[in-house]
């Protein structure tokens, strides 16, 4: 298969070979569930927590005769297996127990970024959660939305500082990764719940992801708003493009359905850039022979197909397929494609690529070099948060460089530029900057500064004190009155 | 009645045996409502201190602080009811005492909290079996379905009708006592890793001192 072919298979695989519909139908047997045991949970439990019955009740799995032993039974030897009433049951229901029925959105789920929650964390989690937090946090805090390692304790229950949970990289006590009901609310299981951006918005809320204020503040969000009743949100099939067209959500371009576009429950495939690192970078998407998927920035040579390499959880895994960020990206447009002609579609990513490289060359890039070298000259101690520019500069990428570089992704005007762009200027050029030189000393600063953004024609305006203009700042060029405008 | 019509056989030797074995009877059932009394009282079950260690945890349960003002003592719930069956569970509950004096002797030291800990779920799991053999009697001494209200709306409803072939020990396990899982998802294993941690031992200790 020569590289081009290769490509193109390649985008099959990402595009085609998913389930056909957008939940896909479940393929065993009905006699496989309906545990006639589960019928007697049903009788109590309408007495006892009978939100929770009555939730089911009005379910699709009630509909079906899906009941309440068919998720929750568990054999003895299951980790977090209890006693219930005589039954044999688990509390949590895990990704694996749902792939009993829901085998296609278990696998897809696998290995994607929401499933990795927890380990694309860990790492920030000692000092982020442990230093400027505290055990409270990262239970109530951070694991409510990446997800726990749920432990379960000699006495059989499950830990309070690992649950309740359902973060949606949750590592549960049977091993799988990740939790359904993050985006499904049990017990009613409702796809025009899950379809609603607030079944993202959960989590998609902070500083580091801020898209709920994103979507509402875009075009697509103000369409959504005022049509929301032509959404089909109920339908079956749910193809952007046929079954709807009043607006996309966020399931819509980062997961639904759109002509020819399969349905994925890998909710990030689509996304070609990493928005929430210090520096963008393009991403390939790597999938393994087990399912699992890992991404690596597009300046690595991409990896072969049968060879192994590191997954991120540490262990080996035997590369499958590998999608580039152009396909990734092609998938995406698919999907605005949909609504968007060709031009329009390729002039907004150009748009949004070119706010991400603006952050990456004019303030993502020189202030982590400026940050590496205060590190490797020992002007700053190794330990993150001890010293005030450790903040500023993690708020300059984590908080309003997320926010500029997500906003540029949806069409934000505002989240762009006031709630993104202007505040990591704001902070690059009156904080970073000036924290540089209290800490290295004028001249070291200098020179550091120097290197970094001296050549850069970004920060060329510095260097040009005397420059007027008409509103801001004071006039003092050949033309000025030697007012300000407001005398 | 003349005594010419008395049987011959009833002397009064055989009157004395009578009135002296009877008086003697009395006595010795006076003294086994009392001994059963006495041994059924949480005074008396924590002169052993491997059973002080079961009061602490009970000390904190609803049974020990009701709201009612009704306290359970721990032959209330341990000991059956009546005479006979008192005593017999007594004379059965003689062999926890016997290993009790053995193992102070010879070990295992049921007095040593770690040791003590390693045994509790075994302990648990022969207490629960033997409510179920008896249905429950010594929960229904106080506890009466019928009056079962509870704090949420529908506990009398659930009692009434969710509890067929059912008696409390069912349902109702952990309590008083230390959390055990039920006999059937318990885990050795964890159960000893738990209790290494709490007690700050090397990994692995629990089970030698579990195969002492």
């Amino acid at each position: 298969m020569n590289p081009s072919h290769m490509r193109h298979f390649l985008l099959c695989i990402l595009i085609f070979t998913h389930a056909l519909s957008f939940a896909a139908k479940v393929s065993i047997d009905p006699s496989e569930w309906g545990d006639p045991l589960g019928e007697e949970c049903v009788s109590c439990h309408q007495k006892s927590s009978s939100g929770l019955a009555q939730q089911w009740q009005k379910s699709a799995h009630a509909e079906a005769g899906v009941n309440c032993l068919d998720c929750h039974k568990a054999s003895v030897d299951d980790v977090d297996a209890i006693t219930h009433e005589g039954q044999v049951i688990a509390t949590i229901v895990s990704p694996l127990d749902c792939s009993r029925c829901h085998k296609v959105e278990f696998e897809q789920q696998k290995g994607s970024v929401h499933s990795e929650a927890v380990s694309l964390i860990e790492n920030r989690l000692p000092a982020l959660a442990g230093h400027v937090g505290g055990d409270a946090i990262v239970a109530a805090g951070c694991d409510q939305c990446h997800g726990s390692k749920v432990t379960v304790r000699g006495d059989g229950s499950l830990d309070p500082r690992t649950w309740p949970n359902s973060g949606i990289g949750r590592i549960n006590p049977d091993g799988s990764k990740g939790s359904c009901s993050s985006c499904h609310g049990k017990h009613r299981f409702s796809k025009a719940q899950a379809r609603e951006p607030s079944a993202c918005v959960r989590c998609h809320s902070g500083p580091d992801s801020p898209d709920k204020g994103i979507y509402e503040a875009s075009k697509h969000g103000m369409l959504y708003l005022a049509h929301r009743d032509e959404m089909a949100l109920d339908s079956d099939s749910w193809i952007a493009g046929k079954d709807y067209v009043a607006a996309p959500t966020c399931v819509t371009c980062h997961m639904g359905a759109a002509g020819k576009l399969k349905a994925n429950h890998d909710v990030g495939m689509r996304n070609a850039w990493s928005l929430n690192t210090p520096v963008s970078t393009k991403q390939y998407l790597v999938v393994f022979e087990d399912g699992e998927k890992l991404e690596l920035p597009a300046s690595e040579t991409p990896p072969k197909r049968g060879s192994e390499l590191t997954k991120a959880d540490g262990s080996l895994g035997k590369v499958k397929a590998v999608a580039t960020p152009k396909r990734r990206r092609q998938a995406m447009q698919l999907v605005c494609l949909e609504c968007h002609s060709k031009a329009f579609t390729k002039s907004f990513m150009d748009q949004f690529d070119a706010v991400v490289n603006l952050f990456n060359e004019k303030f993502g890039i020189p202030s982590t070099q400026i940050m590496q070298a205060l590190y490797s000259e020992g002007l700053l101690t190794p330990t993150p948060f001890d010293e005030p520019i450790e903040f500023i500069y993690w708020e300059l990428w984590h908080d309003e460089g997320a926010r500029a570089r997500h906003g540029a992704s949806m069409a934000s005007a505002n989240h762009t530029w006031w709630e993104g762009m202007y505040l990591v200027g704001r902070n690059f050029y009156s904080r970073f900057l000036p924290q540089v030189e209290q800490i290295a000393g004028k001249e070291r600063a200098d020179e550091l500064i120097q290197k970094t953004i001296g050549s850069s024609e970004h920060h060329q305006w510095m260097k040009q004190p005397q420059k007027t203009n008409p509103i801001l700042g004071y006039e003092r060029g050949p033309e000025s009155t030697g007012k300000t405008e407001y005398e | 009645m003349n005594s010419k019509d008395k049987p011959h056989f009833i002397s009064r030797h055989v009157i004395y045996a009578l009135v002296i074995g009877g008086i003697a009877g009395i006595v010795f059932m006076l003294f086994l409502i009392e001994f059963d009394h006495l041994t059924s009282s949480e005074e008396f079950c924590t002169t052993c201190h491997s059973m002080e260690i079961a009061a602490e945890v009970y000390r904190q349960s609803t049974h020990y602080n009701p709201v009612s003002g009704v306290r359970a003592s721990c032959g209330d719930c341990h000991v059956s009811e009546g005479v006979f069956a008192a005593t017999w569970d007594h004379i059965k509950g003689g062999k926890d005492l016997l290993a009790q004096i053995s193992g102070e002797l010879f070990g295992p030291d049921y007095d040593d909290p770690v040791i003590n800990a390693l045994h509790l779920p075994a302990a648990a799991f022969e207490a629960r079996k033997w409510f179920k053999s008896t249905n429950s009697a010594t929960c229904k001494r106080c506890h009466v379905l019928e009056a079962i209200q509870g704090m949420r709306a529908n506990t009398n409803s659930i009692h009434r009708e969710e509890t067929q072939g059912k008696s409390c020990i069912d349902c109702h396990i952990n309590l008083v006592h230390r959390k055990v899982p039920d006999e059937k998802t318990f885990k050795q294993a964890r159960w000893q890793k738990m209790v290494e941690e709490e007690f700050g031992l090397a990994p692995g200790s629990a089970r030698q001192l579990l195969s002492q």
